[in-house]
């Protein structure tokens, strides 16, 4: 059922022109009757279609509002979002998917929200997540690794957000350590991972990514105006949020199993590439200390390795880090 | 009922000796050894009085901090100070990171010494990369004694809380 649809989407929009019922009644293999009914469902779901006497149907505008149907539609995955659960306004996507977990939902389940009236961020801060503007959205995971590993999955996920950034787009994303993802030094994108573990199994994580896409400036919080940003402010387009999600979750995909499969050498390099101040000065703030280092890279188990002056190289798994002029402290 | 002098006595005197296997008991309290690979293993078990059984002095290093549980079942190692917490689980950090109390710093610590948890309950978070980890109990009892502070960095297998269990 639900990949009849999406064959229906599919033809739809390959086709230059328009295709008409009867070729799609054949290659999907229903009634004219059954091509009619999908198209009323998709029309209901917000896709636009001209049906022209004699010529077929075209698809002339896509949803703009999103919605579990349409988001599926367009996924292609074999596990992410298979089930996937879309809300008008929710306290907070992590809440509703750790409930998720703890009834059971198989790993990939996705929950994603126009609005989040509590959004999480670090230590309860609050993530302004406004209607509509931008991707709230939480991910379910289990993945066969050790408690130990599980932070090399919130570097991944950062890894695929700039990428996705990179591809859609021309700017030139950044991962700040260990996951945050900056344009111009400022922040559009926050990833937030919870998990629930025992000493050698993780049961679940919850991974949480909030992306600022098509706020305008007034949208954004004064009091964060100099250190956030939106897709949409840094690189001057409107940006689809549907398939933003989609092309998310599609590489997401991808690099988790790659990840599993191969190990973290290949998200390493790629997170390295894209890096924030790799090579340069900061300062670093630990319960006890503050220093000086210089940011080399990051650890097979994702620590981030600063070198003091005098050569020793730390490896950080929390910590402080002032980032100095442009980037904000974390 | 041997005291623990005289335990300490028989350790020695097996972990000298080419006895692999040494069981001993009286008035329904049973002692029993094993030797493992040269090291001494003492089991006690069911009796009446709790018998602190005491490890042997490391005199092999002291293994790395349990891999494989999160609750370890570990005998006071030293001798006990007077007065001491009676405890026989610890909850230690699953991995390396900063060991928060409370889920916000508004809010209140998930657990005060004295509090009674049951497995399921989350006692902290242990927070890495940003990814915050709800530590649960998995052991039933009280928490007689948190041995790290706020805001501090764990270690790996780092003891966090002591527990009696029930």
């Amino acid at each position: 059922m639900e990949s009849t649809r999406k064959q229906l989407i599919d033809l739809l929009e390959n086709e230059q022109g328009h295709i008409s019922g009867q070729q799609l009644s054949e290659a999907l293999n229903i009634s004219r009757t059954a091509v009619w009914k999908h198209m009323n469902e998709l029309k209901k779901d917000g896709y636009e279609i001209e049906a022209v006497r004699r010529k077929g149907y075209k698809i002339v505008s896509y949803p703009d509002k999103i919605s579990g149907n349409t988001l599926q539609w367009g996924l292609d995955t074999a596990w992410i979002g298979q089930q996937l659960y879309h809300y008008d306004q929710v306290e907070s996507t992590q809440d509703i998917v750790h409930q998720m977990a703890k009834q059971g939902k198989p790993h990939g389940t996705v929950v994603i929200a126009d609005e989040q009236v509590k959004g999480k961020g670090r230590m309860a801060r609050e993530w302004h997540s406004p209607q509509g503007k931008g991707i709230w959205m939480s991910i379910l995971l289990r993945p066969p690794l050790p408690p130990v590993q599980a932070p090399q999955i919130t570097l991944l996920t950062a890894t695929v957000l700039a990428e996705m950034v990179a591809a859609e787009s021309t700017l030139d994303p950044q991962i700040k350590w260990p996951n945050d993802i900056l344009v111009n030094h400022k922040k559009v994108s926050g990833i937030l991972t919870e998990m629930q573990a025992e000493q050698d199994r993780i049961q679940y994580i919850v991974l949480g990514i909030g992306m600022n896409v098509n706020q305008d400036a007034v949208d954004l919080p004064p009091a964060i105006a100099h250190k956030a940003s939106s897709l949409k402010e840094e690189s001057g387009m409107e940006w689809n949020i549907q398939r933003t999600i989609q092309s998310i979750l599609r590489t997401f995909e991808t690099t988790y199993d790659q990840f599993i499969d191969k190990g973290f050498e290949q998200v390493k390099a790629k997170w390295e590439h894209y890096g924030y101040r790799i090579g340069e000065r900061v300062t670093i703030s630990t319960m006890r200390d503050t220093w000086e280092a210089t940011l080399i890279g990051i650890e097979s188990d994702g620590a981030l390795r600063a070198k003091r002056d005098y050569g020793k190289v730390e490896k950080l798994y929390s910590a402080e880090i002032h980032w100095g002029e442009g980037g904000y402290d974390a | 009922m041997l005291k623990v002098q005289e335990i300490r006595e028989i350790i020695k005197l097996i972990d000298q000796s080419n006895i692999d296997e040494f069981s001993y008991e009286s008035d329904g309290a049973k002692v029993k050894m094993k030797k493992h690979q040269g090291q001494v293993v003492t089991t006690p078990v069911q009796q009446g009085q709790p018998v602190q059984a005491e490890q042997p002095e490391p005199q092999s290093a002291p293994a790395a901090p349990a891999r494989e549980q999160q609750v370890k079942e570990t005998p006071e190692p030293k001798e006990e100070q007077q007065g001491s917490l009676d405890y026989d689980k610890e909850i230690t950090s699953p991995m390396v990171g900063t060991y928060y109390a409370s889920p916000s710093p508004d809010q209140e610590a998930y657990v005060k010494q004295g509090d009674q948890v049951k497995e399921e309950s989350v006692v902290c978070i242990v927070e890495a990369m940003k990814l915050f980890n709800e530590i649960e109990a998995e052991v039933s009892g009280e928490i007689v004694e948190i041995l790290v502070e706020d805001g501090e960095l764990v270690e790996y297998g780092q003891p966090l809380f002591r527990v009696k269990s029930k």
